[in-house]
Order: structure tokens, then sequence, then C-alpha cells
């Protein structure tokens, strides 16, 4: 019998940090991605290369600067530990922090290509008959995007699950609490378990062609 | 006071946009070149493009007054708008796109409004399908249908059947008609088509160049056009420019380069006033020069026969006019199939053309540039 090499926490903090990390890129990110794609405003290209950069950058720079701005070293740090009881650095949530901000221009990018591509004449034509521009958004605009914005979040998730660099830096590599798969590879090959970093590995890869499925997938039915 | 009053500026760029027209529950045809801003005009009644100032009247009251702050917002306006494009929404059926100005009624009251409206409409059968799961005119009545669910008072229609084959598009356009005077609306017709323009419209709006240069009833506006760029405009081809040289009860005498001619005497040009003379073809009148013309007032001028065009119903005839020798001078004359074949057009090149004196209208030239 192959012994059970995967440690099934690393699963559980990989699933809730990419969990978390996807819900934030949504919750930024859509909003985000609507303005770039339908309203003309100031400083709308700074926005453009703010929101883009995280593809560029070495995550362990993201994560570098997420560490300086929320450690216990920064004022804010200390304001959010001392008078509000957070604590962001070496959790689960600043994993999750750090993998949203790598991960989010994969979702604002899919999304605001999936906004733009929405013919704003419907939209037009949606608010002469008698919709509010909130009713046209859920009407039109969402539905004709959703799949789109479906390809976006796999994206966006398939990125996070994925992060190392930032995570590590800015939570650490605890087993149970910080530690994701990708650290647990990068864990195991350092401790020699070579079962671990095997099984580890091939199980990445697997979540990776399924998000990569479905990412396709959805972008096909766009294109229908 | 009239149903509809648009009055309003709108700078975009180096196109200055100064509509002013008025229209009551008929049909009104905006006709000009493309990029006159005649389907602006359509977007800022919508309510889809703000302008900078002015005043815009529908039936229901004003939906826009720069001066009182009034901003009317679209939804909120009570206008049937169907785009060029019709804009159908691709991902709702045909009865949910017609349903869709219906939200937040009882779904009986829907059920029964869509209902009506494909019968209506003779879409029985396709309420199920996608927009793109039906022929191109059935995708118009669908746009049609989805904006008069709602009964709106005003119908914008956006070259609607400019992406059509003609046998559809007559069909169509009688339908419109008749459907405007049945619910009595108000409807603006957008079109570039004068063919199009004359079979809709009961008054016609003139638009070039952003400013509307004529508006009034369709017969008035093709009888009196109020100037030499209208009369071009509505293809009105024989405009003869020159000067007043005499006027009597009876009529307005103009002399031009090539020839004198008689016109209408209604107007108010004055003696010496710049002028032009102007006969749209299918009023001139083909003669034989064996035959002379009776009527004492009206032109007949000697012409040559130098080319000629089928139109389908009528032969559109160049006319060289004879006395005015080499500075060429042509008339156009449009003769239909029958009086063609008897008179046998073809088979000789002089003739003799009369242009009556109700059919030839005296512009004025004052300050018109063109």
């Amino acid at each position: 019998m192959i012994p059970l090499a995967i440690d099934a926490e690393d699963i559980r903090v990989s699933l809730q940090v990419a969990g978390l990390a996807t819900l934030i890129c949504i919750v930024v990110g859509l909003p985000m991605a609507w303005l770039l794609a339908r309203h003309q405003f100031r400083g709308r290209t700074l926005v453009e290369v703010v929101v883009t950069l995280p593809l560029l950058l070495p995550p362990t720079v993201v994560g570098y600067y997420l560490l300086r701005a929320l450690g216990a070293g920064s004022p804010f740090g200390r304001f959010l530990e001392d008078e509000l009881g957070i604590r962001i650095v070496f959790t689960w949530y600043g994993a999750a922090l750090a993998a949203a901000i790598v991960s989010i221009p994969f979702l604002i990018r899919t999304s605001q290509s999936a906004f733009e591509a929405v013919d704003s004449e419907l939209e037009g034509v949606a608010q002469t008959l008698g919709r509010s521009r909130i009713g046209v958004f859920r009407a039109i605009t969402f539905p004709l995007a959703a799949r789109g914005i479906a390809a976006g979040v796999a994206l966006a998730f398939a990125r996070a699950i994925g992060e190392f660099g930032a995570t590590v830096v800015v939570a650490g590599n605890i087993p149970g609490r910080t530690r994701t798969l990708p650290i647990s590879v990068y864990d195991a090959v350092q401790a020699g378990d070579i079962d671990r970093a095997n099984l580890t590995a091939l199980l990445l890869v697997g979540i990776s062609v399924a998000s990569l499925l479905v990412f396709s997938w959805s972008l096909l039915l766009v294109r229908r | 006071m009239a149903a509809l009053s648009v009055d309003f500026e709108k700078r975009l760029g180096d196109f200055h946009l100064r509509p002013r027209f008025d229209a009551d529950e008929e049909l009104i045809v905006l006709l000009g070149p493309s990029g006159s801003g005649k389907s602006l005009t359509l977007r800022a009644i919508a309510g889809l493009l703000r302008p900078d100032a002015g005043r815009i009247e529908l039936p229901s009251g004003a939906v826009f007054d720069s001066r009182l702050g009034l901003d009317v917002p679209p939804q909120a306006r009570s206008v049937g708008y169907v785009v060029q494009d019709l804009a159908l929404f691709p991902h709702l059926s045909v009865a949910e796109n017609i349903a869709f100005g219906l939200h937040g009624r009882p779904k009986q009251e829907q059920r029964e409004r869509v209902r009506e409206l494909v019968e209506l409409l003779g879409l029985e059968g396709l309420e199920r399908r996608l927009p793109r799961e039906t022929s191109g005119g059935q995708q118009q009545r669908v746009a049609l249908g989805r904006a008069l669910a709602a009964r709106p008072r005003v119908l914008l229609l956006d070259e609607p059947f400019s992406a059509l084959d003609a046998p559809i598009r007559n069909a169509l356009r009688r339908e419109v008609t008749r459907l405007r005077r049945q619910l009595g609306l108000l409807a603006l017709f957008v079109t570039h088509d004068l063919q199009e323009a004359y079979a809709l419209a009961d008054r016609i709006a003139i638009y070039d160049g952003g400013s509307v240069l004529q508006c009034g009833p369709r017969a008035e506006v093709f009888r009196n056009p109020a100037s030499v760029r209208v009369a071009h405009l509505l293809e009105a081809r024989n405009i003869f420019e020159g000067r007043v040289v005499s006027k009597t009860e009876a009529y307005t005498e103009i002399e031009t380069p090539w020839f004198r001619v008689r016109a209408r005497a209604e107007g108010r040009l004055a003696p010496q006033a710049r002028a032009a003379a102007c006969v749209r073809p299918e009023h001139v009148i083909l003669l034989r020069p064996d035959r002379p013309h009776t009527n004492q007032l009206d032109t007949t001028l000697d012409v040559e026969l130098v080319d000629e065009v089928p139109t389908g119903n009528n032969h559109r005839l160049y006319l060289r006019v004879v006395q005015a020798g080499d500075s060429q001078c042509i008339i156009e004359a449009d003769v239909p199939a029958h009086p063609y074949q008897v008179m046998g057009v073809a088979s000789r090149r002089d003739w003799l053309v009369a242009l009556t004196l109700e059919e030839t209208v005296a512009i004025p030239m004052g300050d018109d540039l063109t």
C-alpha cells in the first residue's frame, strides 16, 4: 500500500487561502473591471498599470511590501493588531491577501474584456425600456459577460492556488496554518521527503489542468 | 402647441449638432446625408445623449431643459427606441425580448401583452427562439414589438430597415405606417433614403451638417424647398440659378444663364433678387417637337437627348438645352415605361420639354452659400 504522503492539512489550507483570495478578487476586481470597461476617468491609465503590475513583479516583492505594510513594524500593522486584534502576517488571511493581489490581474483583465464585449447599445436600449442602471447591469451586462467572468474567476483561482512567493513571505511556512500545497512541495524537497513532493506536485498539476479546462470551457461558450 | 418639440445644441469634437423642429402625432422623417446628426438627435430624445443646452419636449411633457436643470433619465421617458442594428438581447428569447419593457408588471399582464404583440406583428411560433434563430425581417418585428410593448407615446426608428431586402422593407414600411395610425403614435423615422422618406413621411425634417434646414408637411417641403441645398438633398436635380426679372400676380420670371423660365408666383421674391428655378424630373413634360405645348405660361425648351438611364419603372433622360449652346445645360426628366414606349423616345434625339408653371418653383438664394 502506498502511504498517503500528502498532508490533508495542506489541502485544507490551500483551499481556504485560494477560496478567500478568489473572493477578494471578485469583490474588488469585478467593479474595477466594469469601471475600466465602461468609463473614461482621470487616472485611468494609472489604475490599469497598478492592477496589471502584480503580473510582472516577482511575487516575493509583492509579499515583501505587504509584510512591510501590514507587519508589526508598520503603524498600520500595529493599529490592526493593538486596536482591532487582527493579525495578518503569518496567518492564512495574510496568505489569502497576498495570493489575491497576485491573482487579481487575471480576473480584472479577463472580466474587463468580457464587459467590453457587451455592446453598449444593448444597455442603452435596455435603459429606454424602463430599467435603471443597476437593473440593466443585472438583466443585460452581467448575463452576457458571465462566461468571460467565469473564465477570469477560474484563472484567478488557479493562480491563487499555485501562489508561492508572496504567500511564503507574508505568511511563512507553518504546517496546518499557512503551509499551502506549493509551499509544501518546497518544504518536502528541502526535507528530502520525495513521496510528499511527488504527490503534492502531481495534485497541483491536476488542479491547474482542471482550472484550465473550466477556463477554456467558459471561453468556448462565450464565442458560441 | 406641438406634441414634440426639439431645440438643442450639442458639440461633439468639430461637429456642432443643433437640430430644431416640431411635430404632432404623426410620422416625421428625419432625412439627410450620413453624419448629419439624425441618429444623434434620436439618442438625445431617448436620453442617451445629453445636450449641452436647449429643450426637448415630448407629448408627456418636457424631458430635457438646460435652463431648468431638467434631464429625465432614459428609463423614465417612455420612448420606444429601435436602433439601427436593432440591439436585440441575444441571451433572451423573442418573447422575453418583447416583454423586457414590461418588467415589474403582473406576469399575467406581461403574457397577454406579449401574445398581443406577437399576433400584431405576425411572430406566432417564434416566441421561444433566440433572436439569432430568426430571419432579418422577423428580428425587425421583434425590435418593433419590444419598443411598443410598454405603450410608449413616441417611437424612435433609426434606419430600421436599411439592412433588409426591398420586398421585406416595403412590407415593413406599410406595417409601420399602419401600426402608427392604429396606435396614434408620434413616430420619428431616420433615413438617408429619399424613396423611403417619401413613402413614409407625414412630415419631414431636412438635416444637413447638424442642423435642420427645413421642416414641414411632406408635400409642402417637396413643393417648396426653402433653399437650393434643400432642393439638392431632395434630389430635385433641375436647379437653375439666376435672378428674378419680373414678377406678376400669375408668375415669377427667372433669368438663368441659359434660358428664361416662369415659376409659381408664391414666395417673397423681389425683382432682381437672386433665385433658382427648380423642377423635379418627374414633373418635366417631354413633347414631340411637331406637337407644341399649348399653355402659354409654361416654359418650353428645345432639347437634345444625350443620355438615358433606365431606373426600373422610369427612364431618366438627360436632355441638353439647345439654346444654351456650348455651355452645357442638362435637364433631367423621368418618363414612365409606358409613355416611353408609346412616344418612341429611343427613336429620336430632338425633343421639346415643357416646364409647367405649376411645378416650377422659385427658390430664394439670398444668403444661401451653395
